[in-house]
């Protein structure tokens, strides 16, 4: 098993505490420069956590303006064009500012715990991924300040809707997705190459618990799909900046094409957002009842 | 002991719930055609499948959970693996699933099945109104949203059927099998009548087929069921289904109506007269856009009121109502309004709102333009 194991942490570090051999070696910076340019797993998943529980709060106040709206017919508080604005936001912030992130924190703290790794594989890229998020997001909720507003036509977002007939803000709307999904797809290869290359000596793949294995499977399943919606987004682009057709029916485009892509990343997408939460659940029943999971190996092959 | 008694009384409650719910009209309903029972009794299948294996599952579970809970010093087993356990759970759930998709799939082949239709109906989604046309009868009409501003608003009582009225519904004969044709001018929309057991897309570029063969008259209301925008809550269908007689008068009368509405082309109209009607049709068709005020709603509905280069160029100003504008939200109204409702719309717009061109079209040079074009 020791000739799988990288060069990098000799015997020394994985002793010691997580991160902690990093902290004797290097001047360690204080203040906002500490969480701007920590390569430490915890640290880097407690961003992800907070920037998650961050994104959950706005997300839940664009539900409540939604469902203060629908408290009784007709229209109370907002006009129609907003509370649009209010459901897709609601929709896009709760995928892929709350869910997602919550549980790229969850495995940047637990993997390395669970497998018996000093860190994450790639540390540095740890750092970016996150940072990629608030940039994105910020991006995303500024459209809403745009002439027209910001993304009004549902999380799904089908074309011709959100092209020939979306806000001039829609632009900004891909780009912000475009960041999101570079975030998703480093830190979906930092996790794979964590666990396949920093398990402790060993710890075979069967051996490793469900939550490591149902986020190695979501990793595979994010590298999969999220090109595939960056390519969707990116042809909504082109529709709309650069005069093509690919959903415009008008000039001989196809709006379900839209649909087909979509929902090629879309239905891959629900098991990214729970398969890391049945692994979780799969830790925390065991715990509590004091028994050994019922069927790891059936539940591993299910899950994969 | 309190726990049991709290759980009790939860299943209790659910169990009083279900025909509570199923007479309230809470459950999804029968419907008025042979296909629409047949898709309800689909789902009271499966809803009790559901509730059967729910009850078992769920009953297990909270069962183990009280009567081996800790505190009455109950010890983990140690066992963790059981090859012929895991396989029948695994190979019931897919039996029911086959079970359940041999009954489903009967019944979707004949909702596919559109062939040998009496009456063919293609139906138009545009944002916010549905198109309907009678196809080899020569009718067509738009069905716009029946509710006032007022009610929407809260300056009125809501009515009976908020938001779920139009001005005019589609009138379909009962016995007949009629075939709907689906398609849209500009986004998604989605044709949905719940008593029809219909929700069909209406995608632009593509004519989706569904059908329907309403058993008793009556009234039947739905509504748009894919977002398709602003007014997306406010463009509902209402069915009205009646006897084939009436049905025939009404298509009589439907084309006298036409060929009166068509009627006055030739002749010179008044100011007033443009103005009059003018205000009608935008209000009907502009407003949800471009505001009542004339005031848009920029910059993907423009102003209207105090629009310098409209107000320039009259021209340009009937070109964009007549062909709409390309790679924008605005849609050709040519097929949609005639050409005395062009030209009332035009001088509307062009003279409301303290917009003050002074000028006027005639029906008469609309018509003539609409015929050149069509050549």
């Amino acid at each position: 098993m020791a000739s799988h194991l990288p060069p990098k942490p000799t015997p020394q570090h994985s002793t010691a505490t997580a991160g902690g051999m990093a902290e004797a070696e290097h001047p360690r910076p204080s203040g906002l420069m500490r969480w701007l340019l920590t390569t430490n797993h915890k640290e880097i998943g407690s961003l992800y956590l907070i920037f998650s529980l961050t994104m959950f709060f706005i997300g839940g106040i664009f539900a409540l303006v939604v469902r203060a709206e629908l408290f009784q017919p007709g229209l109370q508080l907002v006009r129609p064009e907003f509370f649009n604005q209010m459901t897709t936001m609601h929709g896009l912030i709760m995928v892929f500012g709350a869910i997602m992130p919550a549980f790229v924190g969850l495995a940047n703290w637990m993997v390395p715990l669970q497998i018996g790794a000093p860190d994450m594989a790639l540390p540095r890229l740890n750092n970016f991924s996150f940072w990629l998020l608030p940039v994105a997001f910020t991006l995303l909720l500024s459209t809403l300040l745009m002439p027209g507003g910001g993304p009004n036509f549902g999380w799904t977002f089908y074309a011709p809707l959100s092209t020939t007939y979306a806000p001039p803000s829609t632009t900004f709307f891909i780009l912000s997705l475009h960041i999101a999904g570079i975030s998703s797809i480093l830190g979906a290869i930092n996790i794979i190459a964590t666990i396949l290359n920093l398990r402790a000596p060993g710890m075979r793949m069967m051996d490793m618990p469900l939550f490591v294995w149902t986020w190695l499977i979501t990793a595979f399943l994010l590298i999969a799909v999220m090109p595939v919606l960056a390519g969707v987004i990116t042809m909504m682009l082109m529709d709309i900046n650069f005069g093509t057709s690919f959903f415009n029916a008008a000039g001989g485009g196809d709006p379900v094409l839209f649909q087909h892509l979509f929902w090629f990343f879309g239905h891959p997408e629900v098991y990214i957002m729970i398969l890391p939460a049945f692994g979780i659940v799969s830790a925390i029943i065991p715990t509590f009842s004091r028994k050994r999971l019922f069927g790891y190996a059936s539940m591993v092959y299910a899950t994969a | 002991m309190r726990t049991l008694l709290v759980w009790m009384a939860g299943g209790l409650t659910s169990a009083a719930l279900t025909p509570v719910a199923l007479a309230n009209g809470w459950n999804m309903p029968v419907g008025v055609t042979a296909l629409s029972r047949d898709i309800y009794s689909l789902h009271m299948i499966i809803f009790w499948i559901c509730v059967v294996i729910g009850v078992i599952v769920f009953g297990a579970m909270f069962y183990s959970l009280f009567r081996y809970r800790h505190s009455r010093g109950a010890k983990a087993a140690t066992f963790h693996e059981h090859t012929s356990v895991e396989v029948i759970w695994t190979a019931i759930p897919l039996l029911i699933l086959v079970g359940m998709a041999v009954p489903a799939t009967a019944t979707l082949k004949n909702m596919y099945d559109t062939s040998e239709a009496d009456l063919d109906i293609m139906v138009t989604g545009q944002q916010w109104r549905w198109r309907y046309e009678y196809l080899g009868e020569d009718v067509a009409f738009t069905s716009n949203l029946g509710t006032s501003r007022e009610q929407i608003s809260g300056a009125d009582e809501k009515g009976e059927h908020y938001l779920l009225e139009v001005d005019e519904p589609l009138v379909l004969p009962v016995g007949q099998k009629v075939r709907l044709l689906l398609t849209s001018d500009d986004v998604i929309h989605s044709w949905w009548v719940p008593d029809l057991a219909v929700k069909q897309d209406a995608i632009p570029g593509f004519v989706n087929e569904n059908w329907v063969r309403i058993e008793e008259p009556g009234i039947y209301r739905g509504q748009c069921a894919e977002l398709c925008g602003k007014d997306h809550a406010f463009m509902p269908v209402v069915v009205e289904a009646v006897e084939q007689e009436r049905f025939d008068e009404w298509l009589v009368e439907r084309k006298q109506a036409a060929a009166q509405a068509a009627a006055g082309v030739d002749r010179e109209w008044s100011m007033e007269e443009l103005m009059e009607r003018g205000e009608q049709v935008y209000g009907a068709v502009c407003a949800s856009c471009h505001q009542p005020d004339g005031s848009g709603n920029p910059p993907v509905f423009p102003a209207l009121a105090g629009n310098q280069p409209m107000l320039d160029d009259l021209d340009w100003h009937v070109d964009t109502v007549v062909n709409g504008v390309s790679g924008a939200a605005m849609p050709a109204f040519r097929s949609t309004l005639n050409a005395v409702e062009i030209a009332a719309v035009v001088t509307y717009e062009r003279n409301a709102w303290g917009n003050e061109s002074g000028d006027s079209v005639q029906p008469s040079e609309i018509a003539e333009r609409l015929a050149d074009q069509s050549e």
